[in-house]
């Protein structure tokens, strides 16, 4: 029987080799990997990706926004050849594109516009991510927050929708009690902090920035908005300052609070008997005063990837395609116009209208390349705001100061 | 371990900004950047608080469940066991479940205190109550590594110093503090200083829990670092900010030996 011989040198050998070999195993498997952001139309999204090419295999990894947004960033930043393929939002896309990180899609939108229908999705649709007039991203939803209640003890109470947000405030004082919150509010930094702030500055100040990139979100109204988001915040249900999306959908679900924004993709898990005790009882309206966050999600395709781009573009154009989006249609709002106008489609999702109505008089976030990056500073600074650490105008006055430092050494303001 | 230091360090000259596309050489600039940075500094003192805090906690319990197991004459083994058990755990895992626990309204803690009448604070959401449950999270994860260590320190004591002790009418405290804990002193400094470092690194726990907020409640120097070099992508600042939390945690360990051995130059 031969004996095993192993010396040390050998086994460094092999160690070394080792990765070599099993990347180059990996690679050459075909395995497309895939990180993603996530919730309900997203995971379908990627059931769509894992099969849609026999024979080749889609690792998908999906978690929530911001821990996608930064392990993206991760890879990305360091050139890495996984991943293949990359979730991105109208709002974050812009940053990859400036740092070179996705490859433009048109030449393989050209390529494949009559086999997967691709003029299907409109022209406003297509713009969300578009940047120096190549397209970057296919789009899979259009998304809008839209405003949430339980139309039963709205009913019960003899209350309508707000229109305002004095009218917001005062049935969140009167519907707060300790075991159902008046208000839901997520104020996680920095993604689920900014759609909520987005609210405030558009609906009751003048938006994040004026034409040259300068804040303006520190402005006398832009105070006014946080000043109000404090005074409503103190009828949020517990742990707002750490809830993003997920927590406030459970929130809604699990009865804990009475309204509030939250994502039209949310709406359908709220009348899923397995994860909901309010089937039937939340109903949607167009936010108070509009200019909620609007956009869209979709998939581009790393620079960096060593993969065969039309392997790519077919798995994400698969999935997008019209038969698929109408599997998710309950989830979303689709991005294409055969969809869009369709009487069915309407009928079945009865979020359909609010979600329409929200899209309409939404207001989609500043198509800054750095706005995640600031959003840090400014969020941060609501917070503190909000919890009470530091007076309004002074947070706001201090994130302007940040933002203008950072976006001065990043080429702005020449 | 030189590599990573010193790229770390290389990296810190330089105004290295994923962002920007920015690569230019500016010496100490982003030091001095920092040192004059009030987040910096906020982060700093808030990282110390709950860096003492946890660990003074952690040391106190450590001594009294490991001078109890000391003094324990059946079930040592299957107690240290099962205390030990929270230390094997992943952090970030171990921080999930801790999540659940302290999550407002349909957490564990909370539905039961709900469930008895008593309606909880918002341990997640209210400042002071987020700083108390991750100074909580860590000392539930690192207390058992300080009973394990502290008990066999204690098990090393001199017999017969105990027992001397004991016939001049030591009480089971004055046996603590006079006889056994001078004794082992040097393991004690390293049992705190192995804890220091390894608090100063806290991030995983807060990440999870709150990270770092409400506000700026429980954002420590760390998570101060994660966000330089992830959100904002300013690789230089932040690796500069990694070298200086490396030399004042040096400083702060060297500053701990010669305060308990000032008297004993050479002991260390």
């Amino acid at each position: 029987m031969s004996r095993l011989h192993l010396s040390r040198r050998g086994l460094v050998a092999a160690a070394l080799a080792a990765p070599a070999i099993l990347v180059g195993r990996a690679r050459a498997a075909g395995t497309i990997q895939m990180i993603s952001h996530r919730y309900p139309a997203l995971e379908y999204y990627a059931e769509k990706m894992r099969t849609a090419i026999p024979g080749t295999t889609v690792n998908t990894q999906l978690m929530p926004y911001d821990k996608a947004l930064e392990l993206i960033t991760i890879a990305m930043s360091s050139k890495s050849d996984t991943p293949d393929i990359v979730y991105a939002s109208d709002a974050g896309f812009q940053t990859f594109v400036k740092n070179g990180w996705f490859r433009p899609l048109d030449d393989l939108w050209a390529k494949y516009r009559d086999e997967f229908k691709l003029d299907d999705f409109p022209d406003s649709v297509r713009k969300n991510f578009m940047h120096d007039g190549k397209l970057y991203v296919m789009p899979h939803t259009l998304n809008a927050m839209m405003f949430f209640y339980r139309k039963d003890l709205f009913d019960a109470a003899g209350k309508t929708p707000p229109k305002g947000f004095t009218e917001y405030r005062d049935l969140a004082k009167s519907f707060n009690s300790p075991m159902r919150s008046g208000n839901v509010s997520c104020l996680k930094p920095v993604d689920a902090a900014i759609n909520e702030a987005h609210w405030y500055f558009n609906a009751l100040g003048d938006g994040w920035f004026d034409q040259d990139w300068r804040p303006i979100f520190n402005d006398a109204k832009g105070v006014q908005a946080i000043e109000m988001m404090k005074e409503i915040a103190q009828y949020a249900q517990q742990g707002f300052s750490a809830a993003a999306n997920d927590e406030c959908t459970i929130a809604y679900q699990q009865d804990i609070g009475v309204m509030g924004l939250q994502w039209a993709t949310r709406a359908k898990a709220m009348d899923d008997p397995a994860k909901s005790r309010v089937v039937g009882k939340i109903d949607w309206a167009a936010p108070p005063q509009g200019h909620a966050r609007m956009g869209g999600d979709g998939y581009a395709i790393s620079a960096f990837s060593k993969q065969d781009p039309d392997t790519l573009f077919r798995i994400i154009a698969t999935s997008a395609s019209q038969a698929s989006i109408r599997g998710a249609a309950s989830l979303l709002i689709p991005p294409r116009t055969s969809l869009l106008n369709d009487q069915e489609l309407r009928q079945a999702n009865r979020f359909y209208p609010a979600a329409l109505a929200s899209y309409e008089v939404g207001t989609p976030v500043p198509s800054l390349p750095e706005f995640y990056a600031v959003g840090e500073f400014i969020t941060r600074r609501i917070l503190q705001a909000v919890t009470g650490e530091m007076a309004v105008k002074q947070a706001l006055d201090t994130a302007a100061t940040e933002t203008t430092d950072f976006l001065k050494g990043h080429g702005y303001y020449k | 371990m030189l590599y990573p230091l010193s790229y770390a360090i290389w990296l810190s000259l330089f105004n290295y900004d994923l962002g920007s596309g920015a690569r230019d050489f500016i010496g100490f600039g982003n030091y001095a950047a920092l040192l004059v940075d009030e987040r910096f500094w906020d982060t700093l003192n808030r990282t110390v608080l709950i860096v003492l805090a946890a660990v003074g906690l952690e040391f106190g319990l450590g001594l009294l469940v490991a001078y109890g197991l000391y003094r324990l004459s059946f079930g040592v083994r299957t107690l240290n066991l099962l205390m030990f058990l929270p230390n094997i755990v992943t952090p970030v895992v171990a921080a999930l479940f801790l999540r659940w626990i302290f999550i407002g309204r349909w957490g564990l803690l909370s539905a039961t205190l709900i469930g008895l009448g008593i309606f909880p604070p918002d341990f997640l959401g209210n400042p002071t109550w987020a700083r108390i449950t991750v100074v909580l999270a860590d000392s539930w994860q690192f207390t058992p590594f300080m009973i394990l260590v502290l008990y066999a320190g204690l098990n090393t004591v001199d017999q017969s110093q105990i027992e001397a002790a004991q016939i001049d009418g030591a009480g089971v405290w004055m046996l603590l503090f006079r006889i056994m804990l001078p004794s082992i002193r040097p393991l004690i400094v390293f049992v705190l200083a192995i804890r220091l470092m390894d608090a100063f690194r806290f991030f995983d726990t807060i990440y999870v829990l709150t990270s770092g907020g409400p506000g700026t409640a429980t954002e420590t120097i760390t998570l101060y670092t994660y966000a330089l070099a992830f959100r904002l992508l300013q690789i230089g600042k932040a690796s500069a900010l990694g070298v200086l939390t490396l030399l004042f945690v040096a400083a702060l360990i060297a500053l701990m030996i010669r305060l308990v051995y000032r008297r004993e130059r050479g002991a260390f």
